[in-house]
């Protein structure tokens, strides 16, 4: 007997223990076994409550729904105890407890227990509550059961310690609150780390660009006209050019203003190079560690998401991310000095005019940021109207055959017309709004611009001193060049918080642990014999549902084992635990007495070799799909390979025989060509235990009784574990499992579950006498 | 677990392709519920319980076969346990007197349990999650959608429905009838 936690009576809020004491429920001393928060009524209603077990009482508490109350659900702070005066109490004898479960609805669920025969609905709870009530009721019934006390699983800890948010992923814990926005900055900066030179040269062209860019009204405004055009006898002076040649001054301007020119151009180039290198090198290593990541991530990362879009939207993501890094980020530098330097070079040239200038900029900033979110939001909504249009376009492409037989060309180019439609109004819609952008911005700066003109126009007039014709181009110039840094930087806070999102994405797929961690220090096995047990083994892919109910099996080595089930009774997961793909959530699996757990990947599916239900196949040719497996594989192991799986006449029927490229998926193969290929390249990986999960579904009778003929001579000396919904595929097998509700139902040879008249027994009865009746057999 | 406690349904009966086969038809039949053959009963748990043609079942359930379309018709009431079953189908729950049509609403409400947002007061996007701070028939109500995904669903032009990070369901039946500052909160999602 394990030691109780002391903490079940603080966890509770105190005035529903007083509430207890007072009607007799809870002795003053008496301890709380188990209990749970529940947040809804079985009425349908938010109310909160706790199911608890104390002494020999099962005790449901509930408060009546109130709805002032903030219904709280994963993600935000820390919940609040539920505190009342109006507790309403039902209490149950343990005694009486038969069974207790959860049981899914469709928005919430529902904690239901069997009392004397009668099943009792408890309590109703949100989804958010699914996995703790869950882990209480299997306490509570094993409890009821057994009598002996067994404490139930300790909560997660799902709070963000630094500013106590609930983590909306458990298994990452990363609080999308408090997430080091500089982190993620600097991590996707490491990226670039291997291109540095590239960069720097970038950043000294983007340099170059802006200080040139600077010179240049000075060029054209004063120098040009002030000083060669005004002919200013001291600027030739400066230059050392003989007095009065103001055509050699000219010339040497005009040079001077084409080197610029040219220079500007040249660094462009240079910088576009340099961008487009590191770029193209950045993404390629940010998806190479994406993909990297991916491949050691557990089959239940994908199984929980939809990995077609999950992929595409990394890979732009990445895309994204470098983006902003090459084509924004140097340029927040440059812009700001740009910004700084302008304003300096305005305020020496002309204070009052620069006053003007910048009068209507706060105007400007503020508009910007009212309207930039817009514009953000319609982004988005153009990438999903994109989203729908292309889903529509793969859907009949992929079911181009159900739409012709249906005859639904018309609906299908309707539907398409219509995604068609909202794409167009969404593209309308951005283009009225940048052009809405384009001409706010560009009006204000012709009013700053004609402000400015007719201001100097004034003060040229008024033959004020610090005013010339060329000071007044130079300053309408510098006008002219301060609206572009301007409107970049009204809208960077948008593109850092777009790119940073995508970082973030990109960074919770390297980050993510894999469910099924391999062991640090595996153990090895000299020499594999192939014995596989199973203990306890309980599995559920969701919380409340389990697939495996405490299974026990024992292979010896080189047994061929046969499970037989109706679909969906746990078979294939069965299986699927075997080869690690999933850890049990209870219990243990042995290979020659080691827990799977214990070994190396690749000493375990070195090991075991699965061919499944749903064949895979990679693009290229044949021979390198049989040898897929094994890469070092002769041409005559996969001939051979081939020709034990039945596969090698259909192969040599093709038109290059081996080196016939096949397609993605198999495309121009039929199933059972398909199966037949990872038949062969499970026998070329020659494992000591193999797994056959419905390995011969898809062949016709001959072919099938062709592999089983190969199928003999490859389980010899191995452990082979065979599922089939045909029995008469297993007629060799030495032992057999029926597996029903994911629990072993029947066991035993052949003869035994025959003569029991079990579920084996009505299954092959079924499948002689539909086959007997079609004449077949 | 609990329902791995119960036998096994089928388990030990002589094998008879003639009861089969009968099993099979019943399947393929689609029986109609009526006041007349059917009559349903409230368990002492507060479960359901029907007697149709003379079967009885202890417990059933009731759901909507078009749930986001037919609330009160198109129902298929059915036997609760892993291999769920259908009994039969009530076409139109009219047909059935204001008690039964009480008790069977009672089911449905707690099975398609999805509070209906009736303000949105705030929505924060952060780092691939959005917080939504709500008020709904059902109260105030906080909680957590992941963004990117299909966790916004339009069943129809005004009408959406959100699923939070637990799959628990929020319904807004008609857009328009949020005040536009709301719609601009949501803009992220239609």
């Amino acid at each position: 007997m394990e030691k109780k936690p002391k903490s079940m009576r603080e966890k509770l809020p105190g005035s529903l223990l007083a509430c207890l004491k007072e009607q007799g429920l809870l002795a003053g001393k008496e301890e709380i076994l188990y209990q749970t928060a529940v947040d809804m009524n079985t009425a349908g209603e938010y109310a909160d409550g706790y199911i608890l077990v104390a002494g020999e009482r099962l005790i449901v508490a509930q408060l009546p729904p109130d709805k002032g109350r903030v219904h709280i659900l994963k993600g935000y702070g820390d919940l609040a105890p539920a505190e009342g005066t109006d507790w309403v109490f039902r209490a149950f004898a343990v005694s009486a407890l038969e069974g207790i479960w959860v049981e899914d609805c469709v928005g919430c669920s529902l904690l239901v227990a069997r009392l004397e025969g009668e099943e009792i609905p408890l309590a109703a709870l949100s989804n958010f509550r699914k996995r703790s009530v869950f882990d209480f009721a299997r306490a509570v019934e094993g409890y009821a059961r057994d009598g002996e006390y067994k404490p139930q699983r300790e909560e997660l800890e799902d709070y963000c310690p630094r500013c106590g948010r609930m983590y909306p992923n458990p298994n990452y814990k990363v609080c999308p609150h408090c997430v080091n926005r500089k982190s993620i900055f600097l991590r996707t900066l490491r990226y670039f780390k291997p291109y540095w030179r590239s960069v720097l040269i970038m950043f000294l062209c983007i340099l170059a660009t802006s200080a040139l860019n600077m010179v240049w009204p000075y060029l054209n405004g004063t120098v040009l006209y002030d000083r060669v055009l005004a002919k200013d006898e001291g600027f030739l002076e400066g230059l050392g050019i003989p007095g009065g040649d103001f055509a050699l001054a000219l010339l040497l301007v005009v040079l001077t203003m084409f080197l610029t020119k040219l220079v500007l151009l040249l660094a462009q180039i240079l910088q576009s190079v340099c961008a487009s290198r590191t770029v193209i090198n950045v993404v390629r290593d940010m998806k190479r560690d994406i993909f990297k990541m991916m491949a050691k991530l557990s089959i239940s990362f994908y199984r929980s998401r939809q990995t077609g879009t999950l992929m595409t939207r990394v890979m732009s993501d990445a895309d994204r991310v470098t983006g902003f890094y090459v084509d924004n980020a140097p340029y927040i530098l440059v812009h700001g000095l740009t910004i700084l330097f302008t304003v300096a070079v305005m305020w020496s040239l002309n204070w009052q005019m620069t006053i003007l200038t910048l009068l209507l900029l706060p105007l400007l900033v503020v508009v910007s940021i009212f309207l930039q979110p817009r514009v953000w939001v319609m982004f988005g909504k153009r990438h999903r109207a994109e989203r729908s249009l292309n889903n529509c376009v793969s859907d009949n492409l992929t079911g181009a055959r159900v739409v012709k037989a249906f005859g639904q060309e018309k609906r299908e180019i309707g539907r398409f017309s219509g995604y068609s439609e909202r794409l167009k109004r969404s593209e309308v819609t951005i283009s009225y709004w940048q052009n809405y952008f384009q001409l706010f911005y560009g009006g204000a700066q012709e009013l700053a611009a004609t402000a400015v003109w007719a201001l100097g126009t004034v003060l040229i007039l008024r033959r004020n001193e610090s005013m010339d014709l060329g000071v007044l181009i130079t300053f309408a110039g510098y006008v002219g060049q301060l609206q572009g840094p301007m409107r970049f930087l009204a809208q960077i806070s948008h593109r850092i918080a777009d790119s940073m999102n995508s970082a973030q994405r990109m960074f919770e797929i390297m980050d993510a642990a894999p469910e099924v961690q391999e062991a640090e220090q595996p153990k090895t096995l000299s020499q594999v014999r192939g014995e596989v047990v199973l203990e306890h083994v309980t599995f559920g892919y969701e919380v409340n549902r389990m697939v495996l109910k405490n299974v026990n099996m024992r292979i010896p080595a080189g047994n061929t084992i046969g499970i037989v089930g109706r679909s969906g009774a746990g078979k294939s997961t069965l299986v699927n635990l075997i080869s690690r793909m999933y850890d049990p959530q209870e219990g243990k699996i042995l290979l020659d007495g080691v827990d799977v757990k214990e070994l190396s990947f690749k000493e375990l599916r070195g090991n075991v070799a699965l061919v499944s239900q749903d064949t895979y196949i990679f693009s290229g040719t044949v021979a390198e799909n049989i040898a897929y497996s094994n890469t070092d594989a002769s041409y005559w192991d996969i001939v051979e390979a081939a020709k034990q799986a039945g596969a090698h006449e259909f192969i040599m029927n093709l038109k290059d025989g081996y080196d016939t490229r096949i397609g993605a998926s198999g495309h121009g193969l039929s199933g059972g060509e398909k199966q037949r290929i990872s038949i062969a390249r499970a026998i070329l990986a020659n494992p000591r235990i193999l797994i056959l999960d419905e390995a011969t579904a898809s062949v016709d009778t001959e072919t099938e009784r062709l592999i089983q003929c190969s199928l003999n001579h490859l389980t010899k000396g191995r452990t082979t574990i065979s599922i089939a919904h045909r029995l008469s595929t297993l007629r060799d097998a030495d032992y057999l499992f029926v597996i029903d509700n994911g629990e072993i139902a029947e066991e035993g040879v052949h003869q035994e579950l025959e003569n029991k008249k079990g579920i084996y027994y009505k299954l092959l009865e079924l499948q002689t006498k539909a086959l007997a009746m079609r004449g077949v057999e | 677990m609990a329902r791995g406690m119960r036998r096994p349904e089928g388990a030990g009966e002589e094998f008879d392709l003639a009861q089969m086969d009968r099993e099979m038809e019943e399947m393929l039949r689609t029986r109609y519920l009526t006041k007349e053959n059917a009559s349903f009963q409230r368990t002492g748990g507060g479960f359901l319980s029907l007697t149709v043609d003379g079967e009885s079942y202890p417990r059933i359930s009731v759901a909507r076969m078009f749930p986001f379309r037919e609330k009160e018709r198109y129902l298929s009431i059915r036997t609760v346990n892993e291999r769920s079953k259908e009994i039969g189908i009530v076409n139109d729950m009219a047909d059935f007197d204001e008690e039964t049509r009480k008790m069977l609403r009672e089911q449905l409400n707690l099975r398609y349990f999805t509070p209906i947002i009736t303000k949105v007061v705030s929505i924060r996007d952060e780092f691939g999650y959005s917080y939504w701070d709500v008020v709904t028939d059902h109260g105030a109500c906080r909680f957590t959608v992941r963004m990117g995904g299909n966790s916004v669903i339009h069943l129809s032009d005004t009408r959406i429905l959100v699923m939070d990070i637990d799959e628990n369901r929020f319904e807004i039946p008609n857009l328009e009838k949020l005040t536009s500052a709301e719609r601009k909160k949501l803009d992220l999602f239609i």
